[in-house]
């Protein structure tokens, strides 16, 4: 890994500069530190910056586009008549850097053979049987072309990690004499390294909110595609879904929207007063010794991960509503996937986390006020329900819209326990499905990514992403509101 | 259990309102308040003194057992409101909340409308049969806590957009509007400028005719101006209890003394 190598060379480097500057820094001011301008430690940060970070910073650019410049070189030089006709340069290249990895692979891992790579003209098969030994699966035999095209890349891309070697390391040695010829004690070297530490921070958020920006934009750009691909009012208006990759696919979001609202309102409506109730009893009721206890078992129950949730939804939650409501019982229920199983563990999923963050508004409100209200002579009940709890309302609402979200988003419950067909119907013992299962399942399995019936996912995913984002803008504001109203 | 005949049997002598004997508070192992023994007299404002932390409020909390709120608060003694022991247990708190009002240091009213925060004692007391009943009652209970001209056109703006002596008199309506006969007031006072401390202060010596007052308060010239006896509190215990001009010119204890000359405090 001569990366590796590389960034422990920098390190190394690093701590050189800072224990070099700050000596020459304590030596230019006689020893005297109290002369210098800044602390010693400002001096040797600012060595050790200066040498890292634009070294770091070359190292980076060079390894996200070497890949980029190779590609476009070795597909230049490919033959066109080598292309297969049902594919792509694109696909060609994949080809050529999955045999170049395995054949890096192989050689690290000493079964390189330069036999078959002389003998490929004869035996074709023999490339492909090594580089599968090495873990590296291919989909077809090796062509001489693809593989001398590998060979290039191999070489191409050898070079330039001797080549980005070099220059990482002229940078950091260049800054290294740069900040050690500044480093002297009128140098104001607390204020370079302020500066340079909020770069640093700068350079995190931005990359956070750049992610961010990425992922929305390709969401849009993915949504447009498709909507060039499919009409835009058989997605919104259509109220049926019945995709088929041959082609003729009914793509209504209507039924999914309807489902997922459907199970979502259910979990909601176990998760609201189940959670709440629980919040009120645990801050208003409860003793300290109850509190310590019951709070982390029920928060407990938001650690458990969906897929579980989901599990416990087919394989107990199903089963026993169709004991009562099934063929057996009331003979409403013809499966037990339904909206009724799916929203019923949804609301479990949810109930720890309208109560923790209920428990925290209730909390927050003043004691004063519920000490008020008590020295008019009003009981506990009577406290909670006309002081706490419009108090802590805005809050509360915004709790549960916050739940909302989650329930709109939630995938692996409704995929286990609500069943795969879209439909619009009012009876909560039939299977209908959400939003985010239909993603899953246009998905998965060989799907051409480049059909609208696979590109509609994109559609589904923006459409869940607004809705949420909206629910969430405004449940953010409600409890910010609530929030500055005691501060 | 409310008592409307309680303007005319208090007209002619000063009577005992509360009496205290042998109380004492602990807060788990933490023994806040010895041996306190003191009879408050109705008609009358008791001005309760002392450093801080010398239990001046958990006392003030055991006549209206506030006290009760507080997981590790326990209350021992002896208190009698009109010769009935509230600590007797079938003695209902919610019940005697309602006779002793208690106005806060930090004005608290609740994130209701300035009509609601008054109405808000009458209507869990059931004083008002009619909407002309209640609105009577809250008219009333806001113009003794002397902020009626100041509100009645914005009844309905909320309690908490008030300025804060407008909220700590708003909070003397609101304890006033369940008719108390007695109302207990923590330094009512601290949170409020030099304006709205004399406002409140009137609004004492006007409420002095109806209830029994009590005022905590950290200003000996407070104390001075509204009460006619005051207790001074040292370390737990009650020091000296008196008429408020001989605590003040002439104290029996050199405690005393020294607090209200400013040697300790
Ligand atoms: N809620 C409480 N929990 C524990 N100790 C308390 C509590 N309230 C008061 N105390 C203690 O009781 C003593 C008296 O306090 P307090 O009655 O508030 O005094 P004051 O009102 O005269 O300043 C102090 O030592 C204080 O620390
Ligand atoms: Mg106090």
């Amino acid at each position: 890994m001569p990366a590796l190598w590389l960034l422990l060379i920098l390190i190394l480097l690093g701590v050189i500069g800072y224990v070099v500057g700050r000596a020459r820094a304590v030596r230019s001011a006689g020893g005297n530190v109290s002369d210098l301008h800044s602390l010693p430690n400002h001096y040797g940060s600012f060595v050790a910056l200066s040498v890292v970070v634009p070294a770091l910073t070359v190292m980076l650019i060079w390894l996200l586009a070497q890949p980029l410049v190779l590609n476009a070189i070795v597909s230049t030089d490919f033959p066109v008549v080598a292309i297969p006709e049902n594919a792509s340069v694109d696909l060609v290249m994949s080809d050529v850097r999955r045999i170049a990895e395995g054949l890096d692979k192989a050689e690290a891992q000493g079964v390189l053979d330069q036999s078959p790579l002389n003998t490929i003209a004869d035996d074709a098969g023999a490339l492909r049987g090594m580089l599968a030994g090495v873990g590296v699966a291919l989909g077809a035999d090796v062509t001489p072309e693809v593989l001398s095209a590998s060979q290039s890349y191999r070489a191409l891309a050898a070079s330039g990690q001797g080549m980005m070697t070099g220059l990482v390391l002229l940078v950091a040695l260049v800054g290294f004499a740069y900040a050690i010829r500044r480093t002297h004690k009128e140098f104001r070297a607390r204020n370079v390294v302020e500066a340079g530490i909020k770069t640093l921070l700068i350079f995190a958020a931005s990359i956070a909110i750049l992610t961010t920006i990425g992922i929305v934009l390709s969401l849009i750009f993915n949504t447009l595609h498709f909507f060039r691909l499919h009409p835009a009012s058989d997605f919104f208006q259509g109220l049926v879904w019945a995709p088929s990759f041959g082609g003729g696919s009914e793509l209504g979001v209507l039924p999914l929207l309807w489902g997922t609202l459907y199970i979502s309102l259910i979990a909601l409506i176990v998760a609201v007063p189940v959670g709440l109730f629980a919040a009120i009893y645990l801050s208003e009721y409860a003793t300290p010794g109850v509190r310590a206890f019951a709070k982390p078992l029920i928060e407990i129950l938001a650690g458990i991960p969906t897929i579980v949730y989901g599990l416990f939804a087919l394989l107990t939650v199903g089963p026993m509503l169709m004991s009562v409501f099934g063929r057996d019982g009331l003979g409403w229920m013809q499966a037990g996937t339904a909206v009724i199983t799916a929203g019923l563990v949804m609301g479990i999923m949810l109930i720890p986390f309208v109560s923790s963050l209920s428990d925290d508004i209730i909390n927050a409100v003043p004691q004063s006020l519920r000490d008020g209200s008590y020295a008019l002579g009003s009981t506990q009940s009577e406290t909670i329900r006309q002081v706490v709890l419009p108090a802590a309302l805005p809050g509360i609402v915004g709790a549960i819209l916050l739940a909302a979200s989650r329930a709109i988003g939630e995938t692996m419950i409704v995929v286990l326990g609500a069943g795969a067909a879209a439909r619009l119907d009012l009876n909560p013992f039939e299977a209908m499905t959400t939003v985010t299962a239909k993603i899953v399942s246009q998905l998965t399995g060989d799907a051409d990514f480049a059909s609208p019936e696979a590109l509609v996912a994109f559609a589904l995913g923006m459409t869940l992403f607004v809705i949420t984002l909206a629910l969430n803008v405004v449940a953010l504001m409600i409890v910010r509101t609530y929030r500055e109203q005691y501060e | 259990m409310y008592d409307m005949n309680k303007q005319e049997t208090a007209v002619t002598q000063k009577e005992i309102k509360f009496s205290a004997r042998d109380v004492q508070v602990y807060y788990g192992d933490a023994h806040a308040i010895k041996d306190v023994s003191v009879e408050l007299e109705d008609k009358t404002v008791t001005a309760f003194i002392g450093p801080s932390g010398c239990g001046k409020s958990s006392f003030l909390r055991c006549l209206n057992r506030m006290n009760d709120t507080i997981d590790i608060c326990r209350v021992e003694g002896d208190i009698k409101l009109d010769g009935e022991d509230i600590y007797h247990k079938a003695v209902d708190p919610v019940q005697l909340r309602a006779r002793v009002g208690m106005v806060f240091q930090k004005p608290n009213p609740f994130p209701k409308s300035i009509y609601d925060n008054v109405a808000y004692g009458p209507r869990i007391h059931g004083l008002a049969r009619t909407k002309a009943d209640l609105d009577e009652i809250v008219e009333k209970a806001l113009r003794r806590g002397a902020i009626w001209d100041e509100v009645k056109d914005r009844l309905s703006a909320p309690g908490t957009g008030l300025s804060g002596g407008q909220q700590q008199r708003l909070c003397i309506a609101r304890a006033v509007a369940t008719e108390p006969e007695v109302l207990l007031m923590d330094e009512p006072c601290s949170a409020l400028d030099p304006i709205a401390t004399a406002q409140v202060e009137e609004l004492i010596d006007e409420l002095r005719k109806s209830y029994s007052l009590v005022i905590v308060t950290h200003s000996m010239q407070q104390a001075a101006r509204v009460s006619q006896k005051t207790a001074f509190f040292h370390l737990g215990s009650l020091v000296e209890y008196g008429e408020t001009a001989q605590i003040f010119t002439n104290p029996v204890d050199e405690r005393t003394e020294s607090y209200i000359t400013g040697r300790i405090g």
